[in-house]
């Protein structure tokens, strides 16, 4: 089974790396005939099915067909993004990444950061397609997207990265381990007990419910803290642990963005060049 | 949620992410339009967040998802910076490729020369993108450009 898989791995990364080869622009100077490119599309195939069968399929159907889809759609939307002549094309394409990747937040839990996802890389497409028509449109069929820089050798890099990763991730196994929530909920006990003599408290119903929700931290998820129910599910619960344990963190964003927006601002608005001779100084 | 979030799960998500990760490289690496690397630099973020989002759910805290969200913040202000960097790239050379640029490259380095020959020809479409090419003719009036055009 488990060599099976290794098999199964290397032809992955060998048929991908072939197609994707072939699919990429190449320097020869001629029209590609149309057989290379099928050639190149069906080996991207058959390596995406195969790399699709290393899969474990959820036991729950209807997540695993979803599953399935969006990870087929982000991995071949991966693919003709790289391989697209036309920069628009590769923006489309790249569309369909961030769609799929949001649907894969979505089986995974992650409601807000699908919807940000969209949100943010809509706003990010858009304008990428307006650079695209405002200074790649200009010239045409350009040549420099129809020569890749040693394909050959990117090729190779990349499948070698891949090939790393993903041998690490399927001779990895499960490990078994419940000492962590043991020791976890042994921490809680002590805890509440110190709460409880501290501040003398009786322990009625309605005390017990104060201390159960001092106790239950922020930074878990709703689905592994059953009992938390009181925090609020999802999104109020990513709000929680993103307003107490990661304050700092919201405020370095937000700086950030600030020192971005300024950079942006100072690098685009046009100067007049700076030269050696240039008598007159520039404007400070 | 029913479907429990097992270590299975995981594997599958971090191949998906290793995938895309891998892909990006290649494209940031082999592509010279300056638009096309900055599209492949954000689908290696993509990975990397599909990545922490998958060990998030997976350990059963909120940590990946507040990761990402600061991948997301940091995703916005590179764009906003290598959008800038490219019109500025754009309005120097009047060109997109990212090869011009090997002047400023490592001293000792030698120079990358490209033949625009090389380049994949294109096939020509039937419809009015295939229709033959006047020669310009008369006298070409007086215009000024701001930039320097390459022929």
């Amino acid at each position: 089974m488990y060599t099976f898989e290794i098999v199964r791995a290397i032809a992955v990364i060998v048929l991908g790396a072939t197609g994707t080869w072939l699919l990429l622009p190449h320097r020869h100077g001629r029209v590609k005939p149309a057989a290379s490119n099928l050639a190149g599309a069906a080996l991207s195939l058959i390596a995406l099915i195969l790399l699709a069968t290393l899969w474990r399929a959820p036991s729950n159907l209807l997540n695993g067909v979803f599953f399935y889809a969006f990870g087929i759609a982000a991995l071949a939307g991966g693919v003709l993004t790289v391989t697209s002549r036309n920069p628009i094309y590769s923006a489309l394409w790249f569309a369909a990444v961030v769609l799929a990747t949001s649907g894969l937040f979505l089986l995974s839990g992650a409601q807000f950061l699908a919807a940000g996802t969209i949100i943010v890389y809509a706003g990010a497409i858009i304008v990428t397609f307006l650079f695209v028509i405002m200074l790649a449109q200009r010239e045409g069929r350009a040549t420099y997207d129809r020569m890749a820089r040693s394909p050959g050798r990117a090729t190779l890099t990349c499948f070698l990265l891949f090939w790393t990763l993903l041998y690490a991730l399927i001779s990895v196994r499960s490990p078994h381990s419940d000492a962590a929530a043991e020791g976890d909920m042994q921490v809680r006990l002590v805890r509440a007990s110190q709460i409880l003599q501290s501040k003398q408290m009786v322990p009625t119903k309605g005390n017990a419910s104060v201390v159960v929700r001092a106790l239950s931290p922020t930074n878990k998820l709703p689905e592994a803290e059953p009992h938390a129910s009181a925090l609020g599910q999802h999104v109020a619960g990513l709000g929680g642990a993103l307003y107490t344990d990661h304050l700092i963190t919201v405020e370095l964003a937000g700086s950030l963005l600030f020192v971005a927006l300024i950079g942006a601002l100072m690098l685009a608005t046009p100067k007049p060049p700076v030269r050696p001779g240039s008598s007159s100084q520039p404007p400070v | 949620m029913s479907d429990p979030f097992t270590f299975q799960m995981l594997v599958n998500y971090l191949i998906i992410g290793a995938g895309l990760m891998a892909l990006g490289t290649l494209g940031f690496l082999s592509r010279r339009n300056m638009i096309v690397m900055f599209l492949s630099a954000e689908m290696m973020l993509q990975g990397t967040a599909l990545t922490l989002v998958a060990f998030g759910r997976y350990h059963g805290n909120w940590t990946g998802q507040i990761f990402t969200i600061v991948i997301l913040t940091v995703a916005a202000c590179e764009a906003s910076i290598a959008l800038a960097l490219i019109l500025i790239l754009f309005n120097r050379k009047s060109s997109l490729d990212v090869t011009l640029w090997n002047e400023i490259r490592e001293p000792g380095q030698p120079a990358i020369v490209e033949d625009p020959a090389e380049a994949e020809a294109t096939e020509p479409v039937p419809g009015v993108e295939s229709y033959p090419v006047l020669t310009p003719a008369g006298i070409e009036p007086e215009h000024q450009t701001w930039t320097v055009h390459r022929d």
